[in-house]
């Protein structure tokens, strides 16, 4: 209880509400994976072979920890800019805009988030130092087998600190930070004596309106600056235009060199003034909170803030897929909705805000798929279907929807049976964050579905376990310990197509694009395969140990051994152009932003490291979890990491800041062994022979207007 | 080639001489030279007055070497506040003559001066209040009460963070 207490507040009280539905008897907890399952299975190690795992020298090795953790945390938080001075800048223009209005609560406001969030930050750098030390202690239980979940993914008090920072996260904050930076070349001073033509703290949430309202604003006040400057030059062209366009003669010149505010200016109505087609143009640039704003303007702003105006506004705030060549066909639900007639983009936006703020809050319902009879080793999912593989040798292909019944299971016959999962112990999820529901979806007997009707003969199926696969539209690639993977026809019932043979044991992960498909081993090399033949094309030798992730983008392929070492392979010639060491021991997983700029890896560093894929630079380092890492996700479009670790628990940290931002643990009740997300979910995989959805689209309204 | 000079006739009947590689920013002009070819006499642009064109034509001759506008769609636009510095001087005029140059470049085609004027009006209307709106482009609330009240509580939904 006293980590706990050491760290308890009332945010991190109020981010569990479902506290008093949980008797939290805190007596010796049992160690659930050996009890609640009476599985031998258990007892084998993991999959992932990690070099010098588990040692006694852990300890000392530990030491790294303390002296990076602060410096890095201090000077990034503040206000996660990429140029802190700018930063600095536009936060003093912030202060200043407040102290001009005093009147203004909300800009008072702003001011004393601000200084929260120093002062949540600083309390965060002493709690890494806490953790640290409890780390280091923890690190004996885990070290030496005995597993205690009340020890493991305990006392990360990130809960709290994310709650004391809702802004920084928000799309206002957003605003507040980008919009000043991108003005500062501005004459700063001059903005003291010009009284503000924007009130623009009368509204609550104003922070986005004052930095854009400020941006209007410095425009002005550049507009005045250079006015006296030109006027001379500005008159002379003017002078013949004003008796002959026959407009507004009168008023013109001195508009020219005046104030927005003075009375008599002539102001047109744009919306009014301008054909229906450029005003959808103008308002297709605003932000979906200004489009909102445009529509309490009058009735024909109204009529303006028309659906192929939101409908540009929503995709200009939620952006496109990336289209890459390559990686066309693995496709990712981004949550833009389906571009079809009588769309309702503005009310996908409001859904897609809610969701955003789940997100935010770390509210999502707990969905649990039970089935397998062992680990859920690998898994990936779309819109449509979640499929998963296991160490019962099946893959499953589930429905991603209510009510998420398992429609096929491929596999051999003697196979494919049904296992009851295990119940979650409520201890496990003491701390962090826990759903805000839980559904089992009904255990299908069997008999009751369709289980398809593969071949029945074995041998066309893995002989062991399924410990990794992949899926686009039309194939499905499996890799498994039987030393080989086998190509699937998706469009055609999952009939297999081929089987590639090659590497001498387990296949650990697998991934591919159009023209090839790229297999790890734990033999220590990486298979190059033709995608549509099945060839062997080459083969990638020089890890030292089991290469247990693997990545492609373009022509580059990225690789994670327990070794300790992600190497970067050019994928037609074979060679090795760079590697990216981790600090200590063996990495477990790697993820290669769609971009290519940016690589991620995790493994029994229990830091997520963040390379700079060019230039071969550590950027960053993401702390929190306490056990392997297992499964990296990296969704660029939304800026989220997912992973998902051996402490059980899953959690979520900003791309670009790195910090910590949503903590899931002991949702299921052994490791996590693979983690996958998109816009309104993650799909995490356990040892327990769960798969877990952590919906945080569930029951909203609108969702299902965000479907692709 | 796009050598020489060609003469514009403005609406008001003001003629105007300018490159012919700088009046080609405007692709209207650039088809018409194309298909007719360049027969020296003036072309008439009777829907921008002189003024106006005066001002389009220091545009096109400041932007004259930009590279053609790769064919970006519609929601792949860059964000709003990447107007360059010169284009943002540019475009510090008053509101009829924004909306002037607006309609020119709608009409000359010219995309790139579209989009630039069309950013510098989003941006006087972005982070306001429907009330600052109103008063920037002097906008009358022909809203009943109950309507505004309908919109506002939407509004307010929205901002309930």
């Amino acid at each position: 209880m006293s980590p706990r207490e050491n760290n308890s507040s009332a945010a991190s009280t109020r981010r569990r509400p479902s506290l008093s539905f949980r008797p939290r008897p805190r007596t010796a907890a049992p160690a659930p994976v050996s009890k609640d399952f009476g599985w031998d299975t258990w007892q084998e190690p993991s999959l992932v072979k990690v070099c010098q795992d588990g040692e006694a020298p852990v300890l000392e090795e530990m030491e790294p920890f303390p002296d990076a953790v602060p410096r890095r945390r201090g000077a990034k938080s503040f206000s996660s800019l990429r140029h802190p001075v700018d930063g600095i800048v536009a936060l003093g223009r912030r202060l200043s805009v407040s102290l001009r209005n005093k009147s203004s609560k909300q800009n008072l406001a702003v001011v004393e988030n601000v200084h929260d969030d120093q002062d949540g930050h600083e309390q965060c750098e002493d709690r890494h130092y806490a953790h640290v030390t409890g780390c280091t202690g923890h690190k004996h239980h885990i070290a030496s087998g005995s597993w205690d979940p009340r020890v493991a993914p305990n006392n990360w008090p990130r809960g709290y600190s994310i709650n004391r920072r809702p802004s920084l996260n928000s799309v206002s904050a957003l605003h507040g930070f980008y919009a000043p930076i991108a003005s500062i070349p501005a004459p700063i001073p001059g903005r003291g004596q010009e009284p503000p033509i924007l009130p623009n703290n009368r509204f609550g949430g104003a922070a986005a309106r004052a930095a854009a309202a400020a941006q209007n604003e410095q425009m002005e006040v550049a507009r005045m600056a250079k006015a006296e400057r030109e006027s001379n030059k500005i008159l002379e062209i003017r002078i013949p235009q004003d008796s002959e366009s026959g407009i507004g003669i009168d008023l013109r010149d001195r508009s020219e060199v005046s104030d927005v505010d003075l009375p008599g200016i002539r102001r047109l109505d744009p919306i009014g003034f301008l054909p229906a087609e450029i005003s959808a143009h103008i308002l297709s640039y605003l932000d979906p909170d200004s489009l909102m704003t445009c529509e309490a303007v009058s009735r024909s702003w109204l009529q303006a803030c028309s659906s192929p105006v939101w409908k540009r506004v929503f995709r200009g705030a939620y952006g496109r897929r990336p289209t890459s060549d390559t990686t066309s066909k693995m496709k990712q639900s981004s949550g833009l909705g389906k571009s079809i007639p009588n769309q309702d983009w503005k009310k996908m936006y409001l859904t897609r805000r809610a969701l955003d703020q789940r997100w935010k809050d770390g509210k999502a319902a707990a969905i649990y798929l039970q089935g397998h009879q062992d680990s859920v080793y690998c898994s990936q999912f779309d819109e449509k279907k979640i499929i998963t593989g296991s160490r019962d040798r099946t893959i499953r292909v589930w429905d991603a929807h209510y009510p998420w019944a398992c429609q096929k299971i491929i596999g051999p016959p003697s196979q494919r049976v049904y296992g009851r999962g295990p119940v979650n112990s409520p201890t496990s999820q003491a701390t962090g964050t826990s759903p805000f529901l839980t559904i089992t979806p009904p255990f299908v007997h069997p008999d009751n579905i369709d289980e398809g009707s593969g071949p029945e003969e074995e041998s066309v199926y893995h002989s062991a376990s399924i410990l990794c696969l992949r899926f686009d539209e039309e194939i499905m690639v499996t890799g498994s310990s039987d030393h080989t993977c086998i190509v699937w026809d998706i469009k055609n019932d999952y009939r297999p197509i081929h089987r590639l043979s090659g590497h001498h044991a387990g296949v650990l992960d697998v991934c591919f694009d159009d023209r090839y498909i790229v297999s790890c081993s734990k033999d220590a090399t990486i298979c190059v395969w033709d995608r549509k033949t099945g060839e062997l094309l080459r083969q990638l030798v020089g890890h030292l140990g089991p290469v247990n992730a693997v990545q492609l983008r373009g022509d580059l392929i990225v690789s994670a051994s327990g070794d300790g070492v992600a190497k970067m392979w050019n994928v037609v010639s074979g060679q090795c152009v760079k590697e990216f060491v981790s600090k200590d021991r063996g990495l477990a997983c790697v993820e290669f932003s769609d971009d290519g700029r940016t690589i991620l890896t995790g493994g029994n560093d229990r830091i997520i490291y963040q390379f700079d894929a060019n230039t071969g630079d550590l950027v960053n380092e993401l702390r929190g979890h306490s056990g392997l890492i297992r499964s990296l996700h990296l969704d660029s479009a939304n800026k989220r990491i997912v992973s998902g670790s051996y402490d059980m628990s899953v959690k979520v940290f900003d791309r670009d800041t790195g910090n910590l931002s949503i903590n899931f643990p002991g949702w299921t009740t052994s490791w996590m062994l693979s983690v996958q997300s998109d816009y309104r979910r993650i799909v995490a995989t356990s040892q327990d022979a769960r798969t877990v959805i952590m919906d945080f689209g569930y029951g909203l309204d609108g969702i299902d207007l965000l479907e692709e | 080639m796009s050598s020489g000079t060609i003469t514009l006739t403005s609406s008001d009947e003001v003629d105007i001489t300018v490159d012919r590689a700088v009046a080609e920013r405007s692709v209207l002009i650039k088809n018409m030279l194309e298909d007719l070819g360049d027969s020296g006499e003036a072309i008439p642009i009777p829907n921008v007055n002189e003024a106006v064109l005066k001002k389009v034509i220091a545009w096109c001759e400041q932007h004259k070497n930009d590279p053609a506008s790769a064919n970006d769609d519609d929601d792949n636009r860059r964000k709003t506040t990447d107007i360059d510095e010169w284009d943002q001087k540019f475009m510090q005029v008053d509101q009829e003559m924004l909306f002037e140059i607006i309609l020119a470049a709608n009409y000359l085609d010219i995309k790139a001066l579209l989009d630039v004027g069309c950013k510098t009006v989003a941006n006087m209307i972005k982070g306001k209040s429907p009330e600052e709106i109103r008063k920037t482009f002097n906008i009358q609330n022909d809203f009943t009460p109950e309507e505004e009240d309908q919109i506002r509580r939407e509004n307010e939904w929205a901002e309930d963070r």
